[in-house]
């Protein structure tokens, strides 16, 4: 009886588990935009690493207001190997001048609305900002967020990663 | 011993259920745009039109990202006098006004004949208090103007499929 209860726990905890079965982030990482620099990036140079991509704008306050928090981050784990790439909908120069009041300490790309139209297809309909996508080292979507990141929960899923 | 086993499975299958369709937490919920800044025209008189935000309890519109086109070009919509919004300090981009409730823009178009079929497009982009901000968004609406002297026409609502282009 109790193994009965334990095993249909653990098909339920498989399909909690399938409903959020690991999504490919190929698309994402398939990407290449160009910097603020105008210099293309491919974000596939930081496959193999965790990698968290941010889309914002400097239009997006709820998005700037977080980012203090990621350049916190990624100075602590980018030499474990965390990566955060920003995709600002937005134009360069704007970028550039937000980059360097904040300190920015990883790359922010340039991309158009189409770009933000991809986030679509990763559990952001609405195509809204700030939009985060966490990607394992195996280039799996761990987690998505819409809105501020609750830092605690970046924390814990960027470390069960790396 | 066996209805006891069933009852737990199920017992622990409805749990898994409940546990599928309860959204997770800490996922902020929105308004599809459409909602939250409601776009409607109608026509005052024949070289007046009436554009209409009807925006949702905390949500809001930039004063300045809001642009409205009319077409044909030929109306010769004179650049509107938006009314003042309310102040928001934004600390990259200093004040900004923003718009909340209802907005009301008349807009002018001497180049219009009475009888004649409007296309009055607002560009508009905004933000919500739960954290989150739209990409600009682009909502078209046709409005007939009247033939001279007769009275306002209904409010003519922005269809729906407009904003998932």
């Amino acid at each position: 009886m109790g193994t009965a209860a334990l095993l249909a726990l653990a098909g339920g905890v498989a399909l909690a588990v399938w409903d959020q079965s690991p999504r490919d982030a190929a698309a994402l990482l398939s990407l290449s935009l160009p910097d603020t620099s105008g210099q293309q990036q491919s974000l596939a140079q930081w496959r193999g690493k965790v990698v968290v991509v941010n889309f914002w704008a400097t239009w997006c306050a709820p998005c700037r207001e977080e980012m203090p928090e990621f350049v916190k981050i990624q100075r602590e784990l980018g030499p474990k190997g965390l990566q955060f790439v920003g995709i600002a909908i937005d134009q360069a120069e704007k970028v550039e001048q937000f980059a360097s009041e904040l300190d920015l300490n990883y790359p922010a790309l340039i991309g158009g609305y189409a770009v933000v139209e991809l986030s679509k297809t990763l559990g952001n309909p609405l195509s809204a900002l700030p939009f985060t996508v966490v990607i394992s080292r195996k280039g799996t979507v761990a987690r998505t967020q819409l809105g501020a990141f609750d830092p605690t929960k970046l924390r814990s899923t960027i470390d069960s990663l790396l | 011993m066996r209805t006891e086993r069933r009852s737990l499975i199920l017992h622990a299958l409805g749990v898994t259920v409940f546990t599928l369709v309860t959204p997770a937490p800490a996922q902020v919920n929105p308004l599809a745009p459409e909602k939250a800044f409601r776009f409607s025209a109608r026509a005052l008189d024949p070289h007046t039109v009436e554009a209409r935000f009807i925006i949702a309890d905390g949500y809001y519109l930039y004063r300045d990202k809001l642009h409205f086109a009319v077409e044909p070009a030929a109306s010769g919509l004179v650049t509107p006098s938006l009314p003042k919004g309310k102040m928001k300090e934004d600390q990259f981009f200093g004040r900004m006004e923003t718009y909340r409730g209802n907005l009301i823009v008349n807009l002018t178009l001497p180049g219009t004949t009475p009888g004649q079929k409007v296309v009055v497009q607002a560009e508009s982009q905004g933000c919500a208090d739960l954290g989150i901000c739209y990409p600009p968004n682009i909502q078209r609406v046709t409005v007939p103007l009247p033939a001279a002297g007769s009275a306002p026409t209904p409010l003519d609502e922005a269809p729906r499929k407009q904003w998932f282009k």
